[in-house]
């Protein structure tokens, strides 16, 4: 009710014959905000009401008068801002809510409404007005940007925030800061550096609070971001043909009609939101300048300096951010290897994250003596038949995850010990074991033993094909996917030449125009007919053999297999030389960058399918770079290595994978379910079927009575139906 | 069901009637609680006993903290209660509390909604000595100008009458105190409606905003006190004995002949002589300023107010009857006035 009455307030227009009413009450305000401003302190209860409401009235037609009220603003500023900690609570809401009302009729600025409101968040002691002024600093931020960025007033608001943080390094106000800078970077209105270099500094402050809150903005900013994204993605993903259906049948009402209306426009909305191209955005650990000194600072100023007041926990997080930074960036800090030395022990209180993080801090270009003693520390300390199996796995998990990144990191008679293991009876340890193993294989499987090298690996060290890396040795990389497209193309080509009648060969230029005139994606585009669909070969064999198995050959195979082997080597130089004239002859179009796409993510679904295949790209290939290795996947299966799980942990175990399952039914309840679910009627059998007993029996007696001439007319009766087709019939008449 | 029989006798067993016996308490029913609680003492701390009746002082300081009181009734008697100590104390004899001290507690009252309480408060501060009310002009201003404005037309005559009162008692310092001017004449002209060139009109719906009051003939009310309140800010000096002229006489009459204007070098006797300086208050704009000489006050009539009062009065006058009669007082202030000028 009051609010609808505010509403109509909004509408008044700058009508004159009301000026002498609002002057009245405008002096009436001036004269209760002077009695008020004598003594802030000591107003009385009447006085603050009436100041109040006056204050509601006259920002709400603020706009009208803007001769009368050139102060009214300033007022307000002046009076929250020098008495917001004597204010009577609900009149300091007032102003702060009018004080937006006036930004919203412009008649302030965003730039002085958020130096107005700021200051007073990071002083006030009263957690309700923070919170109420959290909120309203953060709609006005995104109102502020909701059209275009507004680069000036985010620029301003960082700086106030840089220099809230830097100033002063003990204080825990820079908590407004970090959480300020963490929801708009959720929310993707702020994803630039200088947002980053807050919290930069925020990692680097002295308070454990806000040192905590700049390190969890990098360790789960980005990925909190995400989820928002995809959150509003498919917040409401309505099925547009199923309200127009149900349109049709309900009962049409100007309601229900409005509603389908907003619907639809939501709708549009979308499918328009999805034709624009995406954002680029840049993970927070990726836009920090100069991450060597800012790891190395995180490292000295918070782990290794004995000042630090830090509790374990707290130790462990900024030890995940500097072994990320480190593996992310490829940065070096050698001291940071040597500072894991002490930690790696089974007793160490959550040990796997440090595991994890001494994994992640392992890349290709950290010298192996560096890491050789850690391993073999990690292998004296974890693996042993005397060891829990729990242990052993995340000791064995621990080494793969370093080795995979550096895999000279180890030597020969260490492997061949821990790939022992594989014979382990206990399932966790087996299966970390073998993971080392077929890392190895790929790797390099001059150090394994003959036996262990497996088909694959032990021909490819025959061929000379498969050499074990070098140190600092980088791949040759090229545009990944690049061949799937020239061959797209080429069979495109051939295609429309058939179509011509040309012989397939021949060359012609026009299909490069027509390349050109395709040069932006198009919806209807033919070459996009799977649109969304991802083919998956229904003949492909699905490998899902066994690595022991690889080693003894069926021979039928053997001969059918070595036949592309030998040729592939002929092929190498040719495809390497296809491969370079493709993008550096031709400007690959954004239709041709989408069509490389959509192959790309056919050819890593068929890959996931063809397991073998899978597994020669390793770990990292499956990984971005830009995720955690978590303590997780360090303790790996170690829930399968013992018995002692107990039966929920074992059926919780084995529902993991299937999400939304409910008890066993049968495929036809589960139809009728959905039928019901969806509004749909039941056939006339179920009818039937349902039907109550008790009505069912007159009629089943009454067939019982019948005589035979009546049973006569009534099989004949129904013979006719049958042919008919049914009561009513299926011919026209 | 309860087709068995021993369903039927659980059954019953709910329903049966207690049975009553002479001579014995009735039972208790089974959800009885028991609320009786057993104590120390009893304490009433309402109460106050003593042995001799309250004194004259305690009942009036009393009664100034019922002021605030819920009830229209308890306030409208307290008023009248601290108006008859007042009024009756002996001559020359200090107030039972200093003006400063009851200040707090009468002003909200200048807002009151009961027009009962506005008369008595009126009545109150008429029994207030005047140089006591000269000092607390600039408290009382505030709370003056928010009932002149104020929705309900009841209380803004009050507010006017009290404006009379106080041009009456301290008429200089009314007008002089910082805002008094012309944060107050604007409150006038809005009263009556003069702002603009159309809400002057005497067919336009004047003064309308708000309730209507129950009490007649507020405009003439009005006009009587924005008569006495020019003629304190700018009427002629001469015509009205107060003010410098006797003063300056007294001061030369009274130091002898080498010293002159000695009275300026003296410290003053007012009780915020530096008030203008404006030390420990908010900073002033141009409405909240201290206009403290006729010269001043003069200026600022005649470029902010002038058009609007002379174009007020002659569609007052054509109004003619009770309004144009009451209107013709403040003509012949503003006559004088502009016939001195902006000074001798």
């Amino acid at each position: 009710m009051v609010k609808r009455k505010l509403g109509a307030l909004e509408k008044v227009e700058a009508d004159l014959s009301y000026i002498e009413d609002f002057r009245a009450q405008h002096y009436q305000y001036e004269s209760h905000r002077e009695i008020f401003m004598a003594a802030p302190s000591a107003a009385t209860d009447t006085g603050i009401i009436s100041l109040r409401e006056l204050i509601d009235f006259i920002s709400h037609v603020a706009d009208c008068y803007p001769e009368i009220l050139k102060d009214f603003p300033r007022q307000l500023i002046d009076m929250l801002m020098q008495h917001h900690l004597v204010l009577e609570q609900e009149l300091r809401e007032k102003l702060v809510g009018s004080i937006v009302l006036l930004k919203k009729k412009d008649l302030i600025d965003s730039a002085t409404l958020l130096h107005t409101l700021f200051p007073i968040l990071i002083s006030t002691p009263s957690k309700t007005l923070r919170a109420l002024l959290f909120q309203k600093i953060l709609s006005e931020l995104r109102q502020a940007n909701s059209k275009t960025t507004n680069h000036k007033l985010n620029r301003t608001m960082q700086t106030v925030l840089f220099n809230l943080v830097t100033s002063d390094r003990t204080s825990s106000k820079a908590l407004w800061a970090i959480k300020l800078t963490r929801e708009l970077w959720k929310r993707q209105i702020w994803t630039d550096a200088k947002a980053v270099e807050v919290m930069k500094e925020a990692a680097l402050s002295e308070n454990e609070k806000v040192i905590v809150g700049g390190v969890r903005f990098f360790l789960g900013g980005d990925k909190e971001r995400e989820d928002m994204e995809d959150e509003s993605s498919d917040e409401e993903t309505l099925d547009i043909g199923r309200l127009r259906h149900t349109l049709q049948i309900n009962k049409k009402s100007k309601k229900k009609a409005r509603v389908a209306e907003k619907a639809m426009a939501t709708h549009k909305k979308k499918e328009r939101k999805k034709t624009q191209p995406h954002p680029l955005n840049f993970s927070a650990l990726h836009l920090l300048h100069d991450p060597q000194g800012f790891a190395e600072t995180l490292f000295s100023k918070h782990l290794q300096s004995s000042k630090s007041k830090l509790n374990l926990e707290q130790k462990l997080l900024v030890l995940q951010l500097v072994s990320r930074l480190v593996g992310l960036h490829k940065l070096h800090i050698m001291s940071l290897y040597s500072y894991f030395q002490k930690f790696l022990t089974p007793r160490q209180p959550s040990v796997t994250s440090f595991l994890a993080s001494l994994a992640q801090a392992t890349h290709d270009l950290v010298p192996p003596d560096v890491l050789e003693p850690l391993v073999q520390k990690i292998a004296n300390e974890f693996v042993s038949e005397a060891s829990a199996g729990e242990v052993a796995t995340a000791g064995l998990n621990a080494i793969r995850e370093i080795c995979v990144r550096q895999p000279l990191a180890m030597n020969e008679t260490l492997l061949q010990d821990l790939v022992m293991y594989k014979k382990s009876k206990d399932k966790g340890v087996m299966m970390a074991s073998k993971g080392l193993l077929s890392l190895y294989r790929d790797v390099g499987a001059q150090m394994l033993k003959k036996r262990d090298r497996g088909k694959e690996a032990s021909m490819g060290l025959r061929s000379g094909e498969k050499e074990q890396r070098r140190f600092g040795e980088q791949e040759t990389g090229g545009i990944e996917g690049l061949e799937l497209l020239e061959k797209w193309k080429e069979e495109e080509r051939r295609k429309k030449r058939e179509e011509k009648g040309l012989a397939s060969d021949d060359e012609d230029d026009d299909d490069d125009e027509n390349d050109w005139a395709a040069w932006n994606v198009e919806d209807d585009n033919d070459s996009d007919d799977s649109g969304g669909w991802i083919n998956v070969e229904s003949d492909a064999e699905i490998e899902l053999s066994d690595s022991e198995d690889e080693g003894k050959d069926r021979p039928s195979k053997k001969t059918k297999q070595d036949d592309p082997e030998t040729k592939k080597d002929e092929n190498i130089a040719a495809e390497e030389k296809k491969l370079s004239t493709l993008a550096t002859t031709r400007i690959l179009t954004p239709a041709d960058l989408a069509k490389l796409a959509e192959l790309r993510a056919q050819a890593s679904v068929n890959t996931a399918l063809n397991g073998t295949k899978s597994r020669r790209g390793g770990l990292p290939a499956a990984r971005h770079t830009d995720d955690p290795l978590t303590a997780q996947e360090i303790e790996g299966l170690a829930a399968l290595s013992a018995a002692k799980a107990t039966r929920e942990e074992r059926i919780a175990h084995a529902r993991e994978g299937k999400p939304d399952r409910d008890e066993h039914k049968s495929k036809e309840a589960r139809r009728r379910e959905r039928k019901q679910e969806q509004g749909k009627s039941t056939t006339n059998k179920e009818k039937a079927r349902r039907k109550n007993f008790l009505m069912t029996l007159g009629k089943a007696k009454s067939k019982n009575k019948r005589s035979l001439v009546e049973t006569r007319a009534v099989l004949k009766a129904h013979h006719d139906r049958q042919k008919r087709g049914g009561k009513r019939g299926n011919v026209g008449n | 069901m309860g087709s068995s029989a021993k369903r039927k006798k659980e059954k019953q067993k709910d329903f049966q009637k207690p049975k009553l016996k002479v001579g014995k308490a009735k039972a208790k029913p089974e959800n009885f609680t028991d609320t009786s609680f057993r104590s120390k003492a009893i304490v009433l701390n309402q109460q106050s006993l003593h042995v001799s009746a309250p004194n004259a002082d305690s009942q009036f300081s009393h009664h100034l903290s019922l002021l605030s009181s819920k009830s229209d009734s308890q306030r409208r008697d307290s008023l009248a209660h601290l108006t008859t100590t007042i009024a009756s104390r002996p001559v020359n004899s200090p107030l039972p509390q200093p003006v400063s001290v009851m200040l707090p507690s009468l002003l909200p009252l200048i807002l009151d909604a009961n027009n009962n309480v506005r008369t008595a408060l009126l009545k109150l501060l008429r029994t207030l000595p005047n140089n006591d009310v000269q000092d607390h002009v600039a408290q009382l201003l505030p709370y003056v100008r928010a009932g002149m404005t104020h929705l309900a037309a009841d209380i803004r005559v009050s507010a006017v009458e009290i404006l009379s009162w106080m041009v009456e008692a301290a008429g200089e310092a009314v007008v002089s105190c910082a805002g008094g001017w012309i944060k107050t004449f604007n409150c006038f002209l809005s009263i009556l409606g003069w702002h603009t060139e159309e809400s002057a009109r005497w067919s336009s719906n004047r003064a309308s905003f708000g309730k209507s009051g129950s009490q007649g003939r507020p405009m003439v009310k009005v006009l009587g006190a924005l008569a006495g309140f020019l003629d304190a800010g700018i009427g002629a000096p001469g015509a009205s004995d107060g003010g410098e002229d006797p003063l300056v006489v007294q001061s030369s009459s009274t130091w002898p002949f080498p010293l002159c204007q000695t009275s300026q070098h003296m410290i003053s006797d007012s009780a915020t002589p530096y008030a203008y300086l404006n030390l420990f208050g908010q900073p002033r704009d141009e409405e909240g300023e201290m206009y403290e000489t006729r010269e001043d006050r003069f200026r600022v009539f005649s470029t902010r107010f002038l058009p609007a009062v002379e174009r007020g009065l002659k569609s007052a006058r054509e109004e003619g009857g009770e309004l144009g009669r009451a209107s013709s007082g403040v003509t012949k202030v503003l006559k004088e006035a502009l016939s001195y000028g902006s000074g001798p």
